[in-house]
């Protein structure tokens, strides 16, 4: 279990992290979220000991990630995969690593052929892609097979069957009980792998829930209806309780589910051509918060601004709305 | 290709001692080209300068005039390539630190090590351990080397039998770690590969072309108290008569106290500041 307790950080007259509180439980992976810049790094430093917290408190089992008497097998961590000097080969690179930990040199075997990076444990991590530097730096946390891991943007650079391998890895992991603490800047990317979500913004707490809670609290559903007699369907619905707006020739109804819909239409013998239910991506939760947090407007969420900025998505990227209902 | 359940490690989780941190640095260490190529370098211009000048001044001997003749000093003479080997050797020094502040792999390293002490008393160690090494192959190297070459063109030579060779070549070869070592404490403290090594040849060779310039009062009291001055006067102060050396004992200690000053410093700033 890792333990973030009001932690605030300032790089000079920079606040990186502002009074941040959160706990990341075993057994399920922790989508650690939030754009660019919002902390996630600057916290995963501060679990591994290496920034200070200004203030506040940080611990991994209930204790200061310096004063682990053997680090490597409490906690594995993929911070820069791209930070390290490329002069080694990866067989090298993890040989010294594992010795800095006591861990034997059959253990560099076993996590290079897990990784997929056995037939070129050999070659120079210098001339490694992005990709193979991930696995190279997943490689690096497995080593001690310790029960806590973090990954700062693991999935960078990796190639989609890489992507599918990486998130089945995290999931496999904490089903073994690990707690697996996973940061990124796309909720796409958590959407399939988390159980759970911690969101920041501008180093502040926006969000820490259940996938299910989180989509359910923020992602708003929407109903999509097309019909020739639209203009008889929306006072109907409006009537109803429905707000209605209109949609590139299609209405979308909020405040009310699709058969209750389906059903006004019926009783009305209104022709519907299309009756979709819409559930807001994950994505367009996440954007709506974190564009928020971004213009650093701490005003409460505003359910219409989502559904809206969920319709702008769902035009552009048409298929791509029903995700993660 | 690639199987996503892991064989559990077979190893049991037990405490890192400072064991496993040296020998994780000696892996380091060597498996770095770079180690490879400066400490070859270091004891090659070492050799290779001593046998230049040697032949250099072998061959124009006769020319000399009978008072330089008879001032000839053949003990330091020979010992001339440490000049060039030496800052190769400090070159080694910084880069054991600094190349992984410059590649920003100091944060795994401190991750898997998070006992920043330890690491840096491993490099310490092993700094003070390899380039000993090589320094005493260098000093004992260019003393045979220079005397033989002296000797064939029946130039006044020294033996090593001689107590004032032995300080001289044994003193210069095992203190060869201490500007490496003022190097390795400067690349933690200014975490720059460039700028540990301008800082360290500064420290190395400012009293040197200072030293001619400035009157005797500097270099009596201002210019003794260096660094470099303080350890020369410790290990090659019998032989050369310098306004800038203090007593040899005292300037032993001096330098000892620089060195835990630099050390003590880099251990202060690395664990204080975030990685």
């Amino acid at each position: 279990m890792i333990e973030v307790k009001d932690v605030t950080k300032w790089y000079g007259p920079t606040k990186a992290v502002d009074r941040l509180s959160f706990t990341v439980q075993p057994g399920i992976v922790t989508g650690f979220l939030g754009p660019n810049g919002a902390g996630k790094t600057t916290t995963m430093r501060m679990i591994l000991g290496l920034d200070h917290p200004s203030s506040g408190s940080v611990t991994v089992h209930g204790r200061d990630y310096a004063s682990l008497p053997a680090p490597l097998f409490e906690v594995g961590a993929l911070l820069d995969a791209k930070a390290i000097q490329g002069g080694r080969s990866a067989r090298q690179h993890l040989t010294w690593v594992a010795k800095a930990g006591g861990i034997s040199e059959d253990r560099v075997e076993q996590v290079l052929e897990a990784v997929g990076l056995a037939d070129v444990a050999r070659r120079k991590v210098g001339g490694f892609s992005l990709g193979m530097s991930q696995r190279l730096g997943i490689a690096t946390a497995l080593l001690g097979d310790p029960p806590v891991m973090l990954f700062d943007e693991p999935v960078n650079g990796l190639d989609p069957e890489g992507i599918r391998w990486v998130r089945r890895l995290f999931r496999d992991l904490a089903q073994e009980g690990r707690t697996i603490l996973v940061s990124s800047h796309l909720m796409s990317e958590m959407e399939e792998t988390a159980e759970h979500v911690i969101v920041i913004g501008r180093g502040r707490l926006i969000a820490d829930a259940s996938i299910r809670e989180f989509t359910q609290r923020n992602g708003a559903s929407h109903v999509r209806v097309v019909s020739p007699q639209s203009e008889e369907l929306a006072p109907l619905l409006r009537s109803a309780g429905g707000a209605v707006a209109a949609d590139d020739g299609a209405l979308v109804v909020t405040g009310m589910e699709a058969p209750q819909v389906g059903q006004i239409a019926a009783e009305h013998r209104i022709v519907l051509h299309e009756l979709a239910p819409r559930r807001v991506s994950l994505e367009a939760a996440f954007m709506a918060l974190t564009e928020d947090s971004t213009q650093f407007q701490a005003a409460a969420l505003d359910s219409e601004a989502i559904a809206e900025t969920a319709r702008a998505l769902a035009a552009a990227s048409p298929g791509d709305d029903s995700k993660g209902s | 290709m690639t199987a996503t359940t892991l064989p559990e490690a077979r190893v049991a989780a037990r405490s890192a001692r400072f064991s496993d941190t040296l020998a994780s640095e000696w892996a380091k260490i060597f498996s770095a080209r770079s180690t490879y190529v400066t400490l070859l370098l270091g004891l090659g211009l070492s050799l290779g300068m001593t046998a230049l000048v040697s032949l250099a001044v072998g061959s124009t001997f006769e020319e000399w005039t009978a008072s330089d003749q008879a001032t000839f000093e053949p003990i330091m003479f020979s010992l001339v390539g440490i000049v060039f080997g030496g800052i190769v050797y400090s070159v080694f020094g910084v880069l054991v630190g600094s190349a992984e502040y410059s590649s920003g792999m100091i944060r795994l390293t401190l991750t898997a090590t998070p006992k920043r002490g330890r690491v840096l008393a491993a490099k310490a160690l092993l700094v003070t351990v390899v380039v000993g090494v090589f320094s005493l192959l260098s000093t004992v190297g260019m003393f045979f080397l220079g005397q033989a070459i002296l000797g064939s063109y029946d130039m006044p030579t020294a033996s090593l039998s001689d107590l004032d060779a032995q300080r001289a070549v044994f003193g210069t070869g095992l203190t060869g770690a201490f500007f490496p070592l003022i190097g390795l404490s400067l690349a933690f403290l200014l975490r720059s590969t460039a700028g540990a090594i301008t800082a360290v040849l500064g420290v190395l060779w400012l009293p040197e072309i200072f030293g001619g310039l400035l009157p005797n009062w500097w270099r009596e009291n201002v210019l003794s108290l260096l660094p470099g001055p303080a350890l020369d006067s410790a290990v090659i102060g019998h032989i050369v008569d310098s306004s800038m050396y203090p007593d040899p004992v005292v300037g032993g200690l001096m330098a000892a106290g620089w060195l835990v000053l630099a050390l003590g410093s880099a251990f202060v700033l690395l664990v204080r500041r975030d990685a």
